[in-house]
């Protein structure tokens, strides 16, 4: 018999992102483009596979639509195998009613069917929108290995940040001891990722509990890790090494893709190892053509995009048309997007299939990201 | 639509030297992005022909490479298939390995339940609807389809293709070489749509008349000994034939340009490929890129013009490559000047500072070299 999935990863994908603006009037944001070629959501997923993850539930409740025929089988990611499973999970009617997801932890619960069919030892909790790669198996081996009940995969943030996030507070061997969502004064600069590795019979029992709990907000964060920690369960903390970014504001959104631009090495694309690939969907469109008068630097581009005029600092998308003259320095241009003659844009977010007119001077000589939108819908 | 199977014919594929030495034509790079067979493949898929047979003479395992399952070609995965037959008696005597004795030995045509075949060749790359000609083969009555071109450049190009003359009833009544004597010519591309009574006939009778013979051989012959009616249909649509190196380079680089490429490549027309999970191609600071198709994966540091560049080719910092066509994952080393050079998969340029070809001598540098 073929060893058993010990593993089952839960990806929450269902918030709104209502902080990309229009980018998510229409689509989740795990669905929002990524440097020029991807989705957000494939980050989490590649690592899933590369992690030798074959079961990934994939929760769904806002403008499921897209992501949901996105995700499909599984394909894309290598997830269609023998003994996989990829499952798109959005809440559903049932003999109690029918019911929203009320929190991260509730979106869980109510998918508690599925992982008791899976039967794993572990389940990993990631996010849908954040851009990292990494192998989980280091994260599970230690979790396995201390026997913690849950163990949360932290990060060093600068102290002035930390306010913005859920803050660790570990003893020496990494135990977490407290901890603290967005506090004002942080005791500890070790932010919680939301990538959470959990003993699954633990989870459950936690889950359920929760469920019963009216005043509860359902949610791992100010829930199920808090009243872990009440109850003197075993956290370990895990020191995540790298690049990881939350891409919920179009600032975050436009510097991420900034990043992979300027090539500045922390999220390497470019290592030529099969064994952390970032995986997506690959569309049919003519090759990448750079045209005789274009200039292109410090800059990446997907296959179908054309570049007739000058781009610098820019990340630019299949489909996407850059007309003569037109000039653009650190824009993000997204499928399907036209800049036409000689128009000029700074700073930007180009949504997919956006126009901009010729000869047009947009967001010149300021610092502020910009989000264009106007594609006929 | 009535049941069609293709055929896609490796079997009569030209020898581009260097670049086919290891494999066929058909899984040759094209633009930095294509195999040379996605073009029948989806030309195939695109018309609605579901099960599609390739005939492999030679490198199976660089085709299928390529292909893979065939599911990215393929419209429903049940009802069609990509099937690759190779003749494997024809592989220890390659006399004997024709499409007719490949045909013979891997498909028993009466297990596969189709009226007529497609049948065409790799190296004449087209975005064409097979459609339009079955429908006018079927209304002919004819037994045999031939497509072909009316070109007016047949004393430069076509070389050593066939080419036709029509009675009035538009069937053929003589073949020959185009040995580019005359600029006019209605050439064969090579495409047949054959009826299923007619395709057997000819595999049965072909070894009868030479065991040698190809089933184009054999087709001709009939023609010539008026024992058959072949009908022609004239096919308007633009074609690139890829029938020598030359061929290959000129015509590759040619398509850099605008116009010609909206020719071969028109709308709702896709060119399935195979998917390679590559990221987007990288440009440095220093990054001078003119007049060049670039793939993903790739990561440009120099100076690119009028090139074509495949996946992961990386160009360092103070390199030139102009005029080229560099295929996938090679290297082109600091400071290194190239002019019309053609370099095969996975070559690594760094010792030699400069190689420089002419327009009708590139250039060719062997997989995995390193220079």
């Amino acid at each position: 018999m073929p060893s058993k999935n010990k593993v089952v990863a839960m990806i929450l994908a269902g918030g709104k992102g209502t902080r990309l603006e229009s980018l998510t009037k229409k689509t989740a944001k795990p669905a929002v483009s990524f440097a020029a070629k991807y989705r957000i959501i494939d980050f989490p997923l590649s690592n899933c596979a590369n992690s030798g993850i074959n079961v990934v539930g994939v929760l769904l409740q806002y403008e499921s639509t897209i992501l949901d025929s996105y995700i499909g089988n599984g394909e894309k990611w290598g997830l269609n195998g023998v003994h996989c499973l990829m499952s798109t999970l959005a809440p559903k009617q049932t003999e109690e009613g029918a019911n929203w997801y009320k929190g991260t932890a509730d979106a869980i619960t109510q998918n508690i069917d599925f992982l008791d069919n899976a039967d794993p030892e572990y389940v990993v909790i990631l996010s849908g929108d954040h851009i990292y790669k990494t192998s989980y198996t280091e994260m599970i081996e230690l979790h396995e290995k201390s026997g913690a009940d849950v163990t949360i995969s932290v990060i060093e943030v600068d102290p002035s940040e930390a306010s913005r996030f859920g803050i660790m507070v570990c003893d020496e061997d990494d135990n977490i001891i407290n901890f603290q969502e967005k506090p004002k004064n942080p005791i500890s600069n070790l932010a919680s990722m939301g990538v959470y590795v959990f003993s699954w019979k633990a989870l459950r029992n936690y889950l359920k509990k929760d469920a019963k709990d009216e005043d509860s907000d359902h949610d791992f964060g100010k829930n199920i890790i808090p009243n872990m920690l009440k109850d003197k369960k075993k956290l370990k903390a895990y020191r995540f090494k790298g690049y990881w970014r939350d891409v919920g504001t179009l600032a975050s959104l436009h510097e991420a893709n900034m990043d992979i631009a300027l090539d500045k090495g922390e999220l390497n694309l470019y290592d030529h190892d099969n064994s952390t690939r970032i995986y997506t969907e690959d569309v049919y469109c003519v090759p990448q053509y750079v045209g005789k008068k274009g200039s292109v630097t410090r800059s990446i581009a997907n296959q179908g995009a054309i570049i007739l005029g000058n781009i610098d600092s820019c990340v630019v998308s299949s489909g996407a048309m850059i007309e003569t003259d037109a000039k653009l320095t650190r824009c993000v241009v997204m499928e399907g997007a036209t800049i036409k003659r000689g128009a000029k844009v700074h700073n930007a977010i180009i949504a997919p299939n956006s126009v901009i007119d010729e000869g047009s001077e947009i967001n010149l000589g300021n610092d502020k990201v910009v989000l264009i939108d106007n594609a006929k819908k | 639509m009535n049941k069609v199977i293709g055929i896609c014919n490796l079997h009569n594929e030209p020898h581009l030297g260097e670049i086919t030495k290891n494999r066929p034509l058909g899984s040759v790079t094209f633009l930095g992005r294509y195999g040379i067979i996605d073009f029948t493949l989806s030309n195939f898929s695109n018309s609605g022909i579901e099960k599609v047979y390739v005939l492999v003479r030679k490198g199976i395992t660089a085709l299928r490479r390529h292909i893979g399952s065939g599911a990215i070609y393929t419209r429903n995965t049940k009802l069609g298939h990509i099937e690759l037959l190779f003749n494997e008696k024809g592989f220890t005597n390659k006399a004997f390995n024709t499409d007719v004795n490949n045909l013979r030995q891997s498909l028993d045509l009466d297990e596969v339940d189709f009226e007529c075949a497609v049948i065409a060749p790799t190296y004449m790359l087209s975005s064409i609807d097979y459609r339009p000609i079955i429908e006018a083969h079927i209304a002919s009555g004819a037994q045999i389809t031939t497509v072909y071109k009316h070109v007016e450049d047949a004393d430069k190009e076509y070389l050593r293709c066939d080419k036709y003359k029509f009675n009035a009833a538009g069937n053929v009544s003589k073949v020959s070489k185009n040995i580019g004597r005359a600029s006019e010519a209605d050439v064969s591309l090579d495409t047949f749509i054959i009826n299923k009574r007619t395709l057997k006939k000819l595999l049965n009778e072909a070894p009868k008349i030479s065991q040698f013979f190809s089933l184009q051989d054999v087709i001709n012959f009939f023609i010539e000994e008026n024992m058959m009616d072949v009908h022609g249909y004239q096919f308007d649509g633009f074609v690139v034939p890829i029938l020598s190196l030359d061929n290959y380079v000129t015509h590759s680089l040619d398509l850099l340009n605008y116009h010609v490429r909206n020719r071969l490549f028109i709308e709702d027309w896709p060119i399935y490929t195979t998917t390679h999970s590559t990221p987007p191609a990288l440009y440095g600071k220093d990054a001078d890129v003119k007049n060049s198709f670039i793939s993903n994966g790739a990561v440009i540091k120099g100076k690119v013009h009028n090139c074509i560049i495949s996946r992961e080719v990386v160009i360092e910092k103070g390199a030139e490559v102009k005029n080229s066509i560099i295929f996938t994952k090679t290297v082109v080393g600091r400071d290194v000047k190239l002019d019309h050079v053609l370099s095969d998969k996975g070559v690594t340029i760094v010792n030699i500072k400069k190689l420089t070809g002419t327009d009708d001598d590139f250039v060719v540098i062997s997989q995995g070299a390193k220079i």
